[in-house]
């Protein structure tokens, strides 16, 4: 019982370490989304204001 | 909410992996009392040899993604060797991890520096630590890229050396158990746990290398986009 305990631990780090990491990574790929989407906008509306004081 | 393919396969592969873990600990039979120390910690083979199978496609990746950076000039290219760095990272570190965790229970040492096989795929987790850290320290050039993608096609070696290591000097660590050319010594079950496992931890790293190429791509046109904003470019 106690080397099934051990493992448990080992594999429950395992198991916490590739869900945290699995986390960031969609997190940043999205967050990385939303700020490529905010600044595509910004920049339409800047083009869209030099035209039409052009 | 828009799920993209990466995402989507990284969420399955993460599925499937702790699917492995349950069916591990509890439905694969149990190894024979007389052959281990710790017959319990051998259940950690399920996702041991998963994770380093996972790592060799991290790393074939990160070959691929450092020649054509290298030969190509290929964006995409390099875009695949970050990926493959990255990716080469997180399963090289889970099958150090849980290689430790086996060897600590088994022979009561986490790791053995007469040992090839751990040497030379601890050297291979160390080459991405290196490329992964660096990048993320380094501005982005052409000068880095040369750089880091020369140690990610020299580093490359080391995989077959790994991958043969324990074919050629049999020391501490235990032979291979697939792929051997005859009869291997696990049974139906076992086998198709570590199936299991295979399968799930190379979605899970497909997954990973599509968003991590995806990401590297956005970090790549929101720097354009900032300069174009700034007036220095088109």
């Amino acid at each position: 019982m106690e080397g099934m305990t051990y493992l448990a631990v080992g594999y429950f780090g395992m198991v916490v370490g590739i869900g945290l990491w699995t986390y960031t990574v969609v997190v940043r790929s999205r967050r990385l989304a939303d700020r490529l989407d905010a600044m595509e906008a910004a920049l339409d509306r800047l083009d869209s204001g030099e035209a039409e004081q052009a | 909410m828009k799920v993209r393919v990466g995402e989507a396969l990284l969420l399955i592969g993460f599925l499937g992996i702790t699917s492995t873990l349950l069916l591990a600990l509890l439905w694969a039979p149990s190894v024979s009392l007389d052959a281990f120390e710790s017959p319990a910690a051998q259940r950690i083979f399920y996702w041991h040899v998963p994770a380093a199978w996972a790592a060799f496609i991290a790393f074939g990746a990160l070959f691929l993604g450092s020649a054509g950076w290298l030969f190509k000039r290929s964006e995409r290219m390099w875009r695949l060797h970050v990926a493959g760095a990255e990716a080469g990272l997180a399963t090289g570190l889970i099958t150090v991890w849980s290689g430790c965790v086996w060897g600590a229970a088994e022979w009561g040492t986490p790791w053995d520096w007469s040992d090839v096989r751990l040497n030379t795929f601890g050297l291979l987790t160390l080459l991405a630590v290196y490329l992964v850290l660096g990048r993320a320290s380094q501005p982005d050039g052409i000068e880095t890229r040369d750089t880091f993608a020369g140690f990610g096609l020299y580093g490359f070696v080391l995989v077959p050396f790994t991958y043969i290591a324990t074919r050629i000097w049999a020391i501490r660590h235990p032979g291979p158990v697939v792929a051997t050319g005859e009869e291997g010594s696990i049974n139906g079950d076992m086998g198709l746990v570590l199936l299991v496992g295979a399968v799930s931890f190379t979605v899970l790293i497909i997954g990973h290398m599509l968003t991590s190429m995806l990401i590297t791509n956005s970090e790549q046109r929101l720097l354009q986009l900032q300069r174009r904003m700034d007036g220095g470019g088109p």
